[in-house]
């Protein structure tokens, strides 16, 4: 009995998940949106994990994405029509992205702006590509997602294999002599891990070990031994914030005591609380540049804490941001058709965005990735190098 | 080594927590509480709200202030089981079995949600932590809170095995876990008695909760969800129903489990704990101590 009970769990949670997926497939179709029109609003659809270990994330994107769609229609709009965002759950889970992004196609979207986890972003650009709609990945940035060479997906943050170098970059200056490095397996951490080994070891870094943890376990002890056993100066986590957070707390515990550098999934305010005021030494990050470390976005910041009550979040930024793109594409275009509109924004020149002046490559990535190396102080992430230098 | 074993022994108190509520629910009315992983989840959080108040109204040492949480934590989750039971689990406990496994499920996310809802999506930092530095043994690191656990999960597992070894009630529910019907034509309220197993294994997942909650600093709604499956794992690998199963396996999993690490990597961490539930449930589908002990319980 007991066997069969573990089953019927994940037979019941598929049966829910399809069911669910079903219904969102049939609720566009017999309603009475029926695809893309030229009259109405211009609709943005969204995917961002709402639900699930990385929810918090989704409600970044969500709001990032809505600041940019209440400016565009408060100065009057796209092409003369009204903007409006639709948002749908990935759950950062490939099956329920893939029923959201068929949500979101028969809900009638004209331009699709998010995506969170690699894993779950991936399966959906050929979705809105044979749909006709043009994409702009906010946060994910797997190396996969621009292996399809679909024309008209563009990524506003900087891809894994750009965050990879910047990490070998600062690994040199510090003068690490053995690099541990950490993921917990999902698409992205791990393809950062790779990439860091890739470029690391020809530019002569010495990486010890690497391991993998479970994001949603909280006991690293295991992992942390083997940090301390190995001799590392040096790890590089690329897991999300609670996991590193909690691995920077275990492995200092056991005796750690070298530099501890976590990918841009990682660098969130949190980070202080979770990993305790005793272990807040000596903790990096590599990240892209956030509002409250640029000059002159105190306006920006002002009005979102004004219409959320809350501080910007990892990735606010860069949902503002794709939406934006997305938006001087169109307007360039002069109308949503996927290609005029994937044509326009491979020719922005120096568009303006919070990551700094944007221009992308024939792959939809930006020409200069901006990723800097910040610095955990006084509970708080500030730019520490930016490895301009 | 000795490093492994440790590791392995705290991760395995509360595998045996958990997995001892689970044990002792199968064992008497035969059902897979597949939301006693959330009652952990719910302990962390309960244990944050009241030192949150605890703290505000009088200074206590951090210490007897971790104490006295523990203790109101694990009245209010034992307070929850039962409230569960009789809610949700009672007016079907004589439909099929499937019906009881499911609203099990539903309890699980409702759970998760609900807090999820009350709490929000982010982890919250719990406000006191053990952290008292570490000693050094053979060699081997080893922190005061893995110590504090291993006590305190070590002592809640004694009083337990007191509890229903010795006492009145500890009887009536050896007796119903062998015939529930002889029970009840023996004068055994039968309904008290199934409401206190509730009772017991949900105030022990609050308290490993509250621990846990102590020892890592941060509480998240789907805490709950890994180590719900990693006690079932537990009490099948010691017997399910089988109470010193569950202690056994849940200190048998957390031994696997940092031996597998550090045999084969982090990597294979859930590879090899699952592995281990496979192999046990093909070979020896009774546990550990399944076959020799006849008597549930």
């Amino acid at each position: 009995m007991t066997k069969n009970s573990l089953v019927q769990r994940l037979v019941l949670a598929t049966a829910i998940l399809s069911t669910l997926a079903l219904t969102a497939c049939s609720g566009g179709v017999g309603g009475d949106q029926n695809g893309p029109n030229d009259e109405g609003p211009i609709r943005i659809g969204m995917l961002a994990p709402l639900t699930g270990s990385e929810s918090v994330y989704g409600t970044y994107l969500r709001n990032g994405a809505e600041m940019a769609v209440e400016e565009i229609n408060a100065q009057g709009g796209l092409l003369g029509r009204p903007v409006e965002l639709v948002v749908e759950d990935d759950g950062c889970d490939a099956q329920m992205a893939t029923a959201g992004a068929t949500k979101l196609v028969s809900a009638g979207i004209h331009l699709a702006v998010g995506g969170y986890c690699s894993g779950s972003t991936l399966p959906t650009e050929q979705i809105f590509y044979s749909n006709g709609i043009p994409q702009v990945i906010t946060a994910a940035n797997g190396s996969q997602l621009i292996e399809a060479g679909l024309d008209s997906v563009f990524l506003v943050n900087g891809l894994a294999t750009q965050q990879a170098q910047s990490a070998v970059k600062f690994a040199q200056k510090q003068g690490a002599q053995a690099i541990f490095t950490v993921d917990d397996g999902d698409a992205y951490p791990k393809g950062l891990t790779d990439a860091f080994a890739e470029y690391g070891q020809p530019a002569g870094l010495n990486i010890v070990a690497h391991e993998q943890i479970n994001k949603a376990e909280k006991d690293f002890g295991s992992v942390a031994t083997a940090i301390v056993g190995s001799g590392a100066d040096f790890v590089f986590c690329t897991a999300y914030v609670q996991p590193c957070a909690l691995l920077n707390q275990q492995a200092k515990q056991y005796g750690f005591s070298g530099d501890f550098l976590i990918g841009d999934g990682a660098v969130d305010a949190q980070f202080a609380d979770l990993t305790g005021a005793a272990y807040v030494e000596r903790v990096y990050g590599t990240f892209t540049q956030t509002p409250d470390m640029l000059v002159g976005a105190e306006q920006w910041l002002a009005s979102y804490q004004a219409k959320f009550g809350a501080e910007p979040g990892p990735y606010t930024t860069q949902a503002y941001d794709g939406v934006r793109v997305m938006a001087e594409g169109v307007r360039l275009a002069g109308s949503t058709d996927r290609q005029a509109v994937a044509d326009a924004i491979h020719g922005l020149r120096g568009f303006d965005l919070f990551s700094g002046p944007a221009t992308f490559t024939d792959q939809g990535v930006l020409a200069d990735s901006s990723f800097v190396i910040v610095v955990l102080k006084d509970g708080k992430f500030v730019l520490f190098d930016d490895l301009k230098s | 080594m000795i490093q492994v074993i440790v590791n392995g022994l705290s991760v395995g108190a509360f595998y045996a927590l958990v997995a001892l509520g689970y044990s002792m629910v199968y064992g008497i009315i035969k059902l897979l509480n597949f939301a006693h992983g959330d009652i952990y989840m719910l302990g962390a959080y309960v244990g944050f709200v009241v030192l949150g108040a605890l703290t505000s109204w009088l200074s206590l040492p951090t210490a007897l202030g971790l104490v006295l949480v523990t203790l109101v934590t694990m009245a209010l989750t034992g307070g929850a089981g039962v409230l569960m039971e009789r809610v949700a689990y009672r007016p079907i406990r004589h439909a099929p079995r499937l019906s009881l496994l499911i609203t099990a499920v539903g309890l699980s996310f409702a759970l998760e949600y609900g807090v999820r809802q009350i709490f929000g999506p982010k982890p919250s930092h719990f406000p006191v932590q053990i952290d008292a530095g570490s000693v050094n043994l053979f060699g081997a690191t080893i922190t005061t809170a893995r110590i504090i656990v291993i006590l305190v999960a070590g002592v809640l597992m004694v009083v337990l095995s007191l509890f229903v070894a010795k006492t009145r009630q500890g009887r009536a529910m050896r007796a119903i876990a062998l015939d529930a019907k002889a029970a009840r034509l023996m004068g055994i309220d039968v309904d008290r008695t199934i409401s206190l197993v509730f009772f017991i294994g949900s105030a022990l997942a609050g308290a490993a909760g509250v621990l846990a909650g102590a020892v890592y600093g941060t509480i998240d709604f789907l805490m709950g969800f890994i180590i719900g499956i990693k006690a079932f794992t537990a009490a099948v690998i010691g017997g399910i129903g089988n109470l010193y199963g569950a202690m056994l396996g849940g200190v048998a999993l957390g031994l696997l489990e940092s031996f597998g690490v550090a045999w084969l990597g982090g990597q294979w961490r859930d590879v090899f704990s699952f592995l281990c539930l496979i192999l046990f449930l093909t070979f020896r589908p009774t546990g550990i101590l399944g076959g020799r002990v006849v008597e549930r319980m």
